[in-house]
């Protein structure tokens, strides 16, 4: 998908505005005229500009016939956005669960059900899972003493 | 009254200790633990003091437990994140973490709600009173020189750095200009992102002096680009013991100090933290570890578990009270 | 003399050797772990070097943050995702050359100019630290500034046909970077009360995120497309290097020259160097239009730049025991806890341990030719794996990697946001890096600007009183004022957008 910069402008410089008014309950340093709100205001003042220019240029290429949103080909073809939102599905999922179920089930999970989708055989699908699964672990929580969620396999490990 | 409190806690933990020794069957729990790596969150980057103190406890505890000890670095926020994180832990004893001054501060500042009652408190290993450094070649010879230069100036016009707005060094500041009579205002605070960029700007001309303790002030003052004029604290630095006392050299009785500390989250068992405490005793007594502090320059005291509660409470007074004279508290 | 023998001798003992090949390899990995990064690597190694010998600890540390830095190029080139921050800078020029064919070739420049320019690193650490660290010694935040001022218009240097949407991808990063507690009066800014966004966005799985994901998530909707694989041969890594070389042996220079200096600065390291360089040689290229498409030359510069950086920021940390860079900044902790303190006395006290050191940095930069071309031979390997194991497999690794950085899951959060973010700016075409150096330079630009409107009592003329910062200063501005120029007289609408000069 991809909005015409006039719409991107917008954005920017609505986002712009509530950065600043945001800044308005900023207190100021001790005995100065500034404080911590000043670097985020120059910002927001710099996106605004930025924001100003974008909506003219779209709609300049507006009136020149583009059009205000253009739906990629990949967007119109199910199987591939279903591909798209089942990563981030499965991200958000990891995200919330992970803490409580563990990072060896839930990494099981997640490369199980992409290989599933993307279509590699099960049986290659549960090896590979299975095996990458205990490399990570191995690797990052053994070796590199990263403190990945045991989970339901904390009286195990 | 910190007095009594104090001495009843001590007297407590002195029958805790008894009993435990007398106890010839050790509790379940106090067998079993740990069966399992520990964490220890360090609320404070890789690289810091607070890490490097951490991670050679880490390593010693790890040898007297027989079980992994894992130092994760939960940084930012200045310390809240860290901090929260060891508060809102389960209190198994898994779940450990260093704990530092600014636990005393940052509820003052506003940034959390989190204050020392909300740990187990195991035992106060490391503290560090903060130096004034002025530049090598700068024309202050002693303390007293300097704080008769800041008297007699208009107040703003001397700069000095160490941390942050609010942070530990800034406190320290303010409670030396109180002690002195003056406004906090006197010295204008220019934050800086800990003591080694401040350090930096001190000798590259920037600023006035900084406040910043003397371990991390070592590498300039021995790089012979600073002096140290003073300590704020009740005796001579071991490790420098060239440097005279705020009381020596101005009779100016004020001492503060950054100081770390082990501590679990609220609600630790008994038999648990007591075991701890034991072998960070052990580990406080080692000469591993007083090796490696002394080779950084850190000052170590000790305090168990119910003297770190009573110095944290008296801690959280103190820095109170300077935050709100500097104007810096919100609560 | 004595004491270089001495060296030598502490240096060539089988168990310190041992050492060396062991920290290499390991450094080689971790570097190449996206979200795992060689200050990762050091602090990992310290509680091993608690019980050694000063030597092989501190050749653990050199040996394995040297390759690190290398072996951060590596994913870049094959997967878009860089391995540590230091190959952010040109790991969209490197991807490009690999989707180009020109695999082998990219890869074997980055191992021969990352050795090269590490032993000119070394070179320089050895002939003159102390006079280096002496200038850099009397950098104040005037100084820093307008030095950090100066990266970020490297930024839109980088751009290439849109400067107003790469100053708008700055811009968002440079803003992105305000949330969390502020660099000077410690206020937290657009937490809306929460306590992990206290910690702001940590700039390594936001970087994962805009780099990895977001191309993840091309490749997902894309894997039934036929050739959008890179399909290559696996050949002689080292074959035209040589061509190379004699063609650019100028940025090779340059590229080590900048990385020397940026390096030996206090607080600016590897990567800072690398986005410099890169930006120096696209400006001063003879072929501008080529950079973006895979060209070759910028990426001579930086990997040499990078690699020339982590000799050179020893050289205030042994000087005067200020860290150049985070590394050096544990590096200094050992240093202290084995009773070499910094400062100009250790040159005195312990020379032997010094020339050691000085022997190990080449030693590591020479092992780095084999150990480099082992890992690159490993990780071609992933590429015979198909596209469907293979995506799946490197998403986790992003997740785990995002996560090791915060050791919660708030830098996963951070990964699928910031993916999300610019997987959106690159549909829209503005530009990823400008945004990931906002992020990176935000912190030390506010801090320094705040930092000197104290000092000055708010008079902007104080930013040009020492002769360093003027210099620095006048610099900035007419780079500023000749892009504004060149706008004007090239494209009228996007005059305005180059604007937020101070």
């Amino acid at each position: 998908m991809r909005a015409n910069d006039a719409i991107a402008g917008l954005v920017l410089i609505v986002l712009s505005a509530v950065m600043i008014a945001l800044t308005a309950s900023f207190p100021e340093f001790p005995g100065q005229k500034y404080g911590p709100s000043l670097f985020p205001r120059i910002l927001g003042a710099g996106l605004i500009v930025c924001g100003a220019v974008l909506m003219w240029n779209g709609l300049a290429s507006r009136r020149a016939g583009a059009p205000w949103v253009e739906i990629a080909p990949w967007a119109r073809q199910p199987r591939s956005l279903t591909s798209f939102l089942l990563v981030i599905a499965l991200l958000l999922l990891y995200i919330f669960v992970a803490e409580t179920v563990g990072f060896i089930p839930m990494a099981l999970l997640f490369l199980g059900t992409l290989f599933l989708w993307l279509g590699v055989r099960p049986w290659i699908a549960a090896v590979t899972a299975f095996a990458g699964t205990l490399l990570i672990y191995w690797f990052f929580a053994s070796l590199l003493r990263v403190p990945l969620p045991r989970g339901w396999l904390n009286s195990i490990l | 009254m910190p007095k009594i409190t104090r001495r009843d806690f001590a007297a407590l933990a002195a029958a805790a200790a008894t009993g435990q020794a007398l106890g010839l069957k050790p509790s379940f729990a106090q067998e079993a633990y740990p069966t399992r790596p520990i964490q220890m969150i360090c609320p404070w980057g890789a690289g810091g003091g607070t890490d490097a103190t951490a991670r050679i406890v880490g390593v010693l505890l790890e040898k007297e437990l027989g079980q992994p000890v894992n130092v994760v670095n939960r940084v930012g926020g200045s310390g809240v994140v860290g901090h929260s994180a060891i508060a809102t832990a389960a209190p198994d004893g898994y779940t450990l973490g260093i704990i530092t001054v600014e636990i005393a501060m940052m509820h003052w500042a506003g940034l959390t709600q989190l204050t020392s009652k909300d740990f187990t408190p195991l035992a106060l290993m490391n503290e560090d009173p903060p130096g004034i450094q002025v530049k090598a070649d700068s024309p202050y010879k002693t303390v007293k020189d300097l704080a008769d230069a800041i008297k007699s100036s208009a107040p703003g016009k001397f700069k000095a750095s160490g941390t942050g707005q609010g942070g530990i060094w800034h406190l320290a500041l303010v409670g030396w200009l109180q002690a002195m009579g003056l406004p906090p205002n006197q010295v204008a605070w220019v934050p800086s992102n800990g003591a080694a960029p401040a350090m930096q700007d001190l000798a590259a001309g920037g600023i006035d002096f900084t406040t910043c303790s003397i371990p991390e002030a070592r590498a300039m003052i021995d790089a012979g680009k600073a002096r140290s004029l003073a300590i704020m604290a009740p005796a001579r630095a071991k490790t420098f013991p060239d440097v005279p006392t705020l009381k020596e050299a101005m009779g100016i009785d004020y001492k503060t100090g950054a100081w770390r500390g082990f501590a679990g989250p609220k609600g630790l068992p008994q038999p648990i933290a007591a075991k701890l405490t034991a072998s960070l005793k052990k580990i406080y007594d080692s000469k591993e570890y007083n090796d490696f502090m002394s080779s950084r320059g850190f000052g170590v005291v000790w305090n168990d578990a119910a003297g770190y509660a009573a110095f944290m409470d008296n801690a959280d007074k103190q820095m109170g009270d300077a935050m709100k004279a500097a104007g810096i508290a919100k609560t | 003399m004595d004491a270089f023998l001495a060296a030598v001798r502490l240096v060539f003992d089988p168990y310190v050797l041992w050492v060396i090949t062991a920290s290499a390899a390991f450094g080689m990995f971790v570097g190449a772990m996206p979200g795992l990064t060689a200050t990762m690597a050091t602090a990992l190694l310290v509680p091993v070097t608690f019980f050694m010998e000063p030597v092989p600890a501190l050749g653990a540390i050199v040996a394995a943050t040297a390759m690190a830095i290398f072996a951060g190029d590596i994913p870049a080139a094959l997967l878009r995702i860089p391995g540590t921050p230091a190959s952010a800078a040109y790991t969209d020029e490197s991807y490009a050359m690999s989707k180009k064919g020109q695999l082998d070739l990219n890869l074997g420049v980055n191992l021969v100019f990352s050795v090269m320019g590490g032993l000119i690193g070394v070179a320089i650490l050895i002939l003159c630290a102390p006079a280096l660290a002496e200038v850099a010694i009397n950098f104040s935040s005037f100084e820093y500034f307008w030095l950090a001022l100066l990266g970020l218009t490297c930024a839109v240097f980088m751009t290439t046909d849109m400067p107003l949407k790469g100053v708008t991808s700055l811009l968002l990063g440079l803003a992105i970077n305000c949330i969390g507690i502020d660099p000077a009066a410690g206020y937290p800014r657009f937490t809306f009360g929460g306590v992990e966004l206290l910690q702001g966005i940590s700039f390594i799985p936001a970087m994962i995120g805009m780099f990895a994901l977001s191309e993840l998530l091309r490749g997902m909707v894309s894997i039934d497309a036929r050739g959008a694989m890179i399909a290559q041969q696996i050949g002689n890594i080292f074959t035209g290097v040589f061509d190379v070389f004699k063609r650019y042996w100028f940025n090779f220079l340059r590229g080590s020259t900048i990385g020397v200096l940026i390096g030996a600065l206090p607080g600016a390291g590897a990567d800072i160097a690398a986005w410099i360089s890169f930006a120096v040689s696209k400006r001063f290229s003879k072929q501008p239009e080529k950079f973006g498409t895979g060209h070759v030359e910028g990426i001579v510069d930086a990997t040499s730049a990078n690699n020339s950086a982590v000799g050179a920021a020893w050289i205030p940390a042994l000087v005067f025991g200020i860290p150049g860079d985070s590394i050096t900044a544990i590096v200094i902790g050992v240093l202290y806890m084995k009773g070499m303190n910094p400062g100009p006395t250790v040159f005195l006290q312990n020379p032997q341990f010094i020339y050691a050191v000085f022997i190990i940095f080449i030693l590591a930069n020479l092992l780095m030719l084999p150990l480099g071309w082992a890992a690159i031979k490993g990780g071609k390997q992933l590429l015979r794996v198909p596209r469907n194991i293979l995506l799946p497999v490197i998403l986790i690794f992003c997740v785990v990697g995002s996560y090791a950085m915060t050791n919660s899951a708030y830098g996963i959060i951070i990964m699928l946001v910031m993916g999300l973010i610019g997987w959106l700016m690159e549909q829209h075409g503005f530009p990823i890096a400008p945004a990931i150096l906002g992020l990176v330079l935000g912190e030390m630009l506010e801090q320094n600007f705040m930092t000197s409107m104290i000092k000055a009592d708010g008079a902007f003329i104080m930013f040009f009183e020492r002769p360093i910062a003027a210099a620095l200063g006048v610099t900035t501005l007419l780079i500023w004022s000749a892009m504004l120029w060149r706008s004007v007289k090239g494209k009228p609408t996007s005059l305005s957008g180059v604007a937020p000069v101070p």
